[in-house]
């Protein structure tokens, strides 16, 4: 008796597990889908509702699948190692399009892609290239986003609006992706004020460092103690804590707030008005979006597809929440910066290219 | 050097003790009735998902702050259920619910709040309130529990009873104490100590939960507890030398740069705690002991 109490509790245990851990929605092909063209997408460890990047490009195939004819089919692993496999079924149930969200799928499609060529592939922030390493892979659409440019821009609001000449920047994992917002950002910084000082600091350097909050208000808080008034989060959700350090400060007595944090990737103006300067977004929607688009329309293309200032592919954000925060001459002088950027004269240091 | 040693490194480092001390004291329950206890990541994160629901939904921190002790109770009751009455492997079954724990509240915030894994952030007038230059009500409790585990463990009937049964528990079954009852009720004890430490990261030091904040406080916890012998004193000393080590690897990065003009590596910072935390529990503490009936499911003898 006890023993079949015992292997009840096991079985129950073991499934109670297996449903936690990979929320997977259904990918049976009915009948009625024949002939459409149909998309997998296989999101970030961060899952679809993370209010931020995989949000973004959930965002973008959703609105894909309701202005064209597609079958959409989206895959949420619950941990890196079912990445693979969700995406080989999405390949071996003859998908047109798979899209892997996220740099960590990079190493993985690399391979996926090389066993299924008459497929099309697109990465977000990664890059995939032949075995030589150099060209880019034809069936893989590499959507890179130049996230220094749009880190330069918010650089400059920062330094604008700093008083004490010191700024923060709090990144989630230490990796060449996230030192590219550090880089763009300390150069705007001091493209404004050529004596400001930036504290670069990161929550860690495995990939629970784009999840604890806890140490992304600590790091906050040692940036403010140490001078800074404006702190650039680039760290998932580690960075909602640095919202929480600045709110900490409350607001002066004109109302205004004391201490700012800058948000990334989705508009994040709104999770604490008032002391959200602005946020460096990444229009991650629209780079999915075409991408869809263009397989719709059979006008497919591999290789890079870059998204930088120029096609509005990164952007500081503008709104009712922080219009009163951002003077019109601030925005004068981001915009001339802007121009020149586009046209190739000022040079953002890519962290990334070396 | 001089200028890192300053009165806020002593607040964060308060600040970022207090989830070790609660948790650490929580183990210190389960270890001390012979139930090894590497759930403890897992009760942390119930708590903190419980607690930031709740406090969200209800508008008020010492509701939500209860109701993430009661869950973390629950848990450590199923655990407790597994290892004591079915004499489940407790290593096994410990990582079990930490598994559980990962993947759970994700499953939970996805139907109710259609986010995968984090709650919605909880407006800052309804968070744990913080007193003296950003220090939470819930770490002067934590520190205020220092005294009565001590006094519980070493002064009153059950605190003897508990020792007795995490040493030598035929001795003390054979002194008419009911082993496994006391067991559940300490590691039911451990699950409402490490749920406050989880609560006080959801609902006192952030305003969400997100999937797996606790990233491995219940495992330095446990780390704490083995440094400090089982003793509650020596372990509130343990949690502040990690909570201190922790600060100062935020202090320094950035702050000290390497002969060469460059900065340190973070992942060379990352390391100190760990390399120190090897170094004294090799050099400095001695020789740990155990409560000898640690992780040996008690049967009575018929």
């Amino acid at each position: 008796m006890k023993n079949a109490i015992k292997f009840l509790f096991a079985i129950v245990l073991f499934w109670t597990l297996s449903f936690a851990n990979l929320s997977c929605s259904s990918s049976v092909t009915s009948a009625e889908e024949k002939g459409k063209i149909k998309v997998g997408i296989v999101f970030d460890i961060g899952g679809k509702n993370d209010r931020s990047f995989n949000a973004a490009a959930w965002e973008g195939v959703r609105r894909a699948a309701k202005d064209f004819d597609i079958v959409l089919r989206d895959v949420e692993p619950g941990n890196p190692t079912s990445i693979e496999p969700a995406m080989r079924a999405f390949a071996e149930k003859g998908f047109d399009l798979i899209i892997g969200v996220g740099f960590a799928q990079g190493p993985i499609m690399q391979k996926v892609a090389i066993d299924y060529p008459n497929i099309n592939f697109a990465i977000i922030d990664g890059v995939i290239f032949e075995d030589d390493g150099k060209t880019p892979k034809k069936n893989v659409a590499s959507l890179v986003f130049r996230e220094h440019e749009g880190s330069y821009l918010v650089g400059m609001l920062a330094a604008q609006k700093s008083k004490t000449g010191v700024l923060g920047f709090v990144g989630g994992m230490d990796i060449p992706l996230i030192h590219r917002f550090a880089t763009g950002y300390e150069e705007g910084a001091k493209s404004v004020n050529p004596n400001i000082k930036v504290f670069p600091n990161y929550v860690g350097v495995t990939d629970a460092a784009w999840n604890n909050p806890g140490k992304g208000k600590e790091l906050a808080l040692s940036q403010i103690e140490k001078g800074a008034d404006v702190i650039f989060t680039a760290a998932g959700n580690s960075g909602l804590g640095a919202f929480d350090a600045v709110e900490q400060y409350g607001k002066g007595a004109n109302g205004e707030a004391n201490k700012f944090v800058i948000g990334v990737d989705s508009n994040q103006n709104g999770v604490k008005p008032g002391f959200v300067l602005t946020s460096m977004v990444k229009r991650v929607d629209n780079a999915v979006y075409d991408v869809v688009k263009d397989v719709v329309n059979k006008k497919f293309e591999g290789g890079f597809h870059v998204f930088g200032l120029d096609k509005d592919g990164v952007a500081y954000a503008m709104d009712e929440n922080n219009k009163k925060l951002i003077t019109p001459e601030m925005i004068i002088k981001v915009e001339e910066a802007k121009k020149k950027i586009v046209a190739g004269e000022i040079k953002v240091t890519d962290a990334m290219a070396n | 050097m001089s200028e890192l040693l300053t009165l806020s490194l002593i607040f964060s480092a308060i600040r970022l003790a207090t989830p070790l001390i609660f948790t650490a004291l929580g183990g210190l329950f389960s270890e001390r009735s012979g139930v090894i206890n590497i759930a403890l990541e897992g009760l942390m994160l119930v708590g903190a998902f419980t607690a930031a629901v709740a406090t969200f939904e209800l508008s008020n921190p010492y509701l939500g702050f209860l109701c993430g002790l009661f869950a973390g109770a629950v848990t450590a009751f199923v655990y407790a259920v597994a290892v004591i009455e079915f004499e489940a492997n407790q290593v096994v079954a410990g990582t079990a619910i930490n598994f559980l724990m990962l993947g759970l509240p994700q499953l939970i915030s996805g139907a109710v709040y259609d986010s995968s894994g984090s709650t919605p952030q909880i407006d800052k007038a309804y968070l744990i309130p913080d007193y003296f230059n950003s220090i939470s009500l819930a770490s002067i409790l934590a520190f205020l529990l220092i005294p009565i585990v001590w006094y519980v463990v070493y002064k009153t009937p059950f605190g003897l009873r508990l020792r007795a049964v995490g040493e030598n528990p035929s001795a003390a079954d054979a002194a008419g104490i009911n082993v496994n009852r006391l067991r559940y009720t300490a590691v039911i004890l451990s699950g409402v100590l490490a749920a406050a430490g989880g609560a006080y990261l959801s609902i006192g030091q952030s305003s969400l939960f997100t999937r797996g904040m606790s990233a491995g406080r219940g495992f330095i916890a446990l780390a704490a507890l083995i440094l400090a012998k089982w003793k509650p004193v020596p372990v509130l000393f343990a949690c502040l030398f990690f909570g201190l080590m922790e600060a100062l690897t935020i202090q320094i990065q950035g702050a000290i740069k390497l002969p060469s003009g460059e900065d340190i590596p973070v992942q060379f910072i990352q390391i100190i705690p760990y390399v120190l935390t090897i170094i004294v529990l090799a050099g400095f503490i001695g020789k740990s002991l155990a409560p000898k009936a640690l992780g040996i499911p008690y049967k009575k003898e018929k």
